[in-house]
């Protein structure tokens, strides 16, 4: 690529060099010619007027004393013209007296007539040219003398200067390529040396390298110079890019790991709270449940009712506690995915739900098979969350409807469970899935409100994601999808 | 020393003229013819489509004039006159031809007039005196006498020019010719140009070329 620049710009210049002196040196030529024929052809006549003029005078005395023999002998002297091919005197009334040929066959054919008043008359013909003229005698006219000359020196001449062109042309042509070739190192050399530098920056991507510099001081060393400086500041904002990324880079790594330490310590309390709450509470159970065996029938009806009320409340407390733990452990887990079939997770599901209450009127559509490719126990979690809710929240309805599906989005699977429950407002959809955030009181529909949080947070470390659709009174559709599992965090997402 | 093509060939066209007794004497035809003939097989070319060339009256009247163009008078006598008078001394063979052949025209910007002499001490304002071929008898006399007036003397007397005339008029075939005497002319103190000797059959004198 960088000989094929070479070759383009250097052929440019020579082929300009040699165009622009070829040119100059033809018109310089042609112009030359055009002067040297104009000359030449006024010469020519100049000297042929001048021969006539002397015979004319040499033959005044030979035309007057009709003695053409002496007229004859002043012709002969023509033969020192070498381009005067033939010659002649007329008399008067036009008949020939004396004659002279350089060759036979020379002869003029046609005279051009003299017109009144013109003693001389030139006329240049193919070839050659005429020339008569009045001989006069006392400033009479007693005859008329002509030349004719050939024009071959002209013929010659052109040759000559075709010649003379040619060859100046060649010596001129080589003086332009060598002149080119040494101005090529001036001009062509750096513009080369600039256009691989560029090339090799672009391509390499590296900053460092400069172009020489030239010793003269034109545009092209202005230009070079803007390069490389450009080239300089390109360079220093790579440095200072560089740094900054690699400072942040570190004070990213170094958040990372503080946020690694404080989460796991924060694991690791809630795990130990939950354990550690676990105990005192078992304890409260077993005692109230005990006092619930053997004196019951003892205590008053109000003290009754404050027992229930205490082992409800206990039994709240583990639920929540388990809930956390859940929730904790779903954080902690790492996903192992395989093939689930999630419409058998639901049906089972359900089989338990109706088990626990048999009297409830609800009607539950799934599909034969609905298959997934996810973690088994995070799925049964997420599953046995929403179908809980879609129970839990259809229970004030006498007749009740929960349908679990799976649907097409933007080509990704995308799996629900619907119900014609109470509903929820659609202002507040984003807090269903915040921990501890709930809608309806505990008293209307129990709960702890870590479902749903759980179940986002098993959904987004599957790589999915999952949003709800809600009219009060209405019913409620939970979406999820569960990614592809290529880019699963192994680790922990906060 | 040159081969054929390269010669150089000079060919001349002799104008010709007819004797004006040719018409009226015919049986001087045939020599006349003989010579034609002759002058046609030596020249080469040769014109003779001309019916009516000047008659030798004319040419010798044309010559007369002519002379004047190539003689330098060095006398303030004629240097000084505003007109060339050609003078015919004796019986005069021209004449209307001469009046009519010199009739209007000049001679370095001087009128040409004819004069008719009987005798040549009239001739003392003349620049050129033809004498008369009658007057060969008297030829001695005359000649002494113009030699003092410094007049160019012409006559077509035979041997003129030998015998002290300066321009002799002589008949060579069928064309008029003349041979100069140029150490009368000098006497005479008359310059005459080169040019005019170079047509000149003869050139008498000492400073005469190929004398």
């Amino acid at each position: 690529m960088a000989i094929e620049y070479r070759q383009s710009i250097s052929t440019k210049l020579t082929l300009m060099n040699m165009l622009v002196s070829g040119v100059a040196l033809l018109l310089a030529c042609a112009g030359f010619f055009a002067y040297d024929q104009i000359t030449f052809r006024q010469g020519l006549e100049r000297t042929i007027s001048a021969q006539a003029q002397i015979i004319a005078s040499n033959s005044v005395s030979a035309l007057l004393f009709n003695d053409p023999q002496s007229a004859s002998k002043t012709l002969s002297a023509l033969g020192s013209s070498p381009n005067i091919t033939s010659a002649g005197i007329l008399t008067i009334d036009r008949r020939p007296f004396a004659q002279y040929t350089r060759e036979t066959g020379d002869e003029v054919v046609n005279l051009p007539p003299l017109q009144t008043s013109e003693v001389e008359l030139c006329k240049f013909g193919s070839g050659h040219v005429i020339l008569v003229r009045e001989i006069l005698s006392d400033e009479k006219p007693i005859g008329f003398v002509y030349l004719q000359a050939d024009l071959r020196e002209i013929d010659q001449r052109l040759k000559r200067y075709a010649l003379i062109a040619f060859s100046v042309l060649m010596i001129s042509l080589l003086a332009a390529m060598l002149i080119s070739s040494a101005f090529r190192k001036s001009v062509a050399q750096p513009i080369i040396r600039l256009a691989e530098t560029a090339q090799s920056v672009s391509r390499e991507r590296n900053y460092g390298v400069r172009v020489t510099p030239t010793r003269e001081h034109n545009e092209l060393a202005v230009l070079i110079d803007s390069f490389n400086d450009m080239l300089t500041q390109i360079q220093q904002r790579d440095n200072a890019l560089q740094k900054a990324h690699d400072e942040l880079e570190e004070r990213v790594s170094e958040r990372t790991r503080e946020l690694e330490s404080s989460n796991r310590e924060l694991e690791a309390f809630s795990y130990s709270v939950s354990h550690d709450l676990r105990a005192p509470l078992d304890t409260m159970n077993g005692f109230s449940y005990v006092l619930w065996k053997n004196e019951a029938e003892r205590l008053a009806e109000t003290s009754k009712e404050a027992l229930q009320n205490i082992r409800g409340a206990a039994k709240r407390m583990s639920q929540l506690i388990d809930d956390l733990l859940n929730l904790s452990r779903v954080t902690t887990s790492t996903i192992r995915r395989e093939k689930i079939d999630l419409s058998e997770f639901a049906r089972s599901i359900m089989e338990e739900l109706f088990r626990e209450a048999p009297d409830r009127k609800v009607e539950f559509v799934a599909p034969m098979s609905t298959r997934a490719f996810a973690d088994s126990r995070l799925l049964r979690i997420v599953m046995d969350n929403l179908l809980r809710n879609a129970w839990k929240y259809t229970s004030h309805h006498d007749h009740a409807r929960i349908e679990f599906g799976e649907a097409s989005k933007n080509s990704q699977t995308v799996f629900f469970v619907k119900d014609d429950g109470s509903g929820f407002d659609p202002r507040s959809a984003n807090r269903l899935f915040q921990p501890f955030q709930r809608l309806h009181s505990t008293a209307e529909f129990p709960g702890s409100g870590v479902g749903l949080a759980t179940v986002r947070r098993i959904v987004q470390k599957h790589g999915g994601e999952v949003w709800a659709e809600g009219v009060v009174e209405k019913g409620a559709t939970f979406y999820f999808t569960l990614g592809s599992g290529r880019n699963d965090s192994s680790g922990r997402t906060i | 020393m040159k081969t054929r093509g390269q010669s150089r060939t000079v060919r001349w066209v002799g104008g010709v003229v007819r004797k004006h007794v040719q018409r009226r004497v015919p049986f001087q035809l045939q020599p006349y013819a003989i010579h034609l003939v002759i002058l046609i097989l030596l020249s080469g070319v040769f014109s003779w489509s001309q019916s009516s060339g000047p008659t030798e009256t004319q040419v010798k009247a044309a010559y007369l004039y002519n002379f004047g163009k190539f003689v330098t008078w060095q006398t303030d006598r004629v240097v000084t006159l505003d007109s060339l008078e050609i003078c015919v001394l004796g019986k005069d063979p021209f004449g209307t031809v001469l009046d009519s052949t010199v009739a209007g025209d000049k001679i370095g910007g001087k009128k040409i007039i004819v004069r008719r002499l009987a005798k040549v001490e009239e001739a003392n304002s003349c620049g050129i005196l033809f004498i008369a071929s009658p007057e060969q008898k008297r030829l001695g006399a005359i000649l002494t006498a113009a030699r003092h007036l410094d007049v160019l003397t012409v006559s077509d007397m035979p041997d003129f020019a030998e015998q002290g005339g300066m321009i002799g008029l002589i008949t060579q075939g069928n064309r008029i010719r003349f041979e100069v005497n140029l150490d009368a002319a000098e006497q005479s103190h008359l310059a005459l140009s080169s040019e005019l000797l170079k047509v000149a059959t003869r050139v008498i004198g000492k400073g005469a070329p190929g004398s």
